[in-house]
């Protein structure tokens, strides 16, 4: 199943996905886009990915965290423009215990942002843009705070 | 005459945008690497500068700066990642 997304992310779903009688804990992360007022205001987050690629390595690393906690996993990454206070990226795991469970959570997340070729483009409320890919590359605008 | 080989370059984020495309065909010199796909860039995608953690992909698999590409390879490189 697709790992990236064109539509909101719904996290119930992804919680009932993991439901099993044989596991004792389900952990649920969801990452939400910021606002950052005080900084520069954010008034939408546009991702992009190498699709092929980043479907592949979603399930590699969901295949990782199956054979290291025993759990039960399901992710799922927004693509597209993504408004301030929804989830970009939702992970859901259960396992056996609560132990395995948060781990395999903290795994998933942390090897997600790491690894997947998903790139996030910030759209300020000033008209600026600004590539968050190691470039530096911006458009202009009328910055606030951060300069 | 060295013999050339023709390969897809794929860009994103900053590079797609600079570029006006999201892929390009380069040619170069049979025996390249991956890495060298960077010296035939258009001017605007070398003006934003190679990241140093820039990962390469060939044909949708991770691979080394130095692997190297034949004809018909897609390499695509991979700034450094912001996703989540």
């Amino acid at each position: 199943m697709s790992a990236l997304r064109s539509g909101p992310l719904d996290t119930a779903a992804a919680l009932t996905a993991v439901v099993s009688t044989d596991h004792g804990g389900i952990a649920l992360f969801a990452g939400t886009t910021r606002a950052e007022p005080r900084l520069r205001e954010v008034a939408a987050i546009e991702y992009e990915a190498h699709e092929d690629l980043a479907e592949v390595e979603i399930q590699r690393i969901l295949d990782e965290a199956r054979d290291r906690f025993g759990a039960i996993v399901v992710a799922e990454h927004r693509v597209g423009s993504v408004a301030t206070g929804e989830p970009s990226v939702v992970v859901a795991v259960s396992a056996p215990h609560r132990a395995e469970a948060f781990a395999a959570c903290r795994y998933l997340i942390d090897e997600i942002k790491d690894r997947v070729p998903i790139w996030k483009r910030m759209h300020y409320t000033d008209g600026g843009t600004e590539w968050i890919d190691g470039t530096g590359h911006r458009t202009a605008g009328q910055p606030t705070g951060r300069g | 005459m060295p013999e050339q080989i023709t390969v897809t370059v794929k860009l994103f984020a900053s590079m797609k945008e600079a570029a006006g495309t999201g892929q390009l065909e380069v040619s170069l010199g049979a025996g390249s690497p991956a890495g060298a796909v960077w010296g035939h860039l258009p001017d605007a995608v070398q003006d934003l500068g190679l990241p140093k953690a820039t990962r390469y992909a060939i044909n949708q698999q991770w691979t080394l700066p130095g692997a190297v590409l034949r004809d018909g390879d897609e390499v695509a490189l991979i700034l450094p990642v912001s996703g989540g």
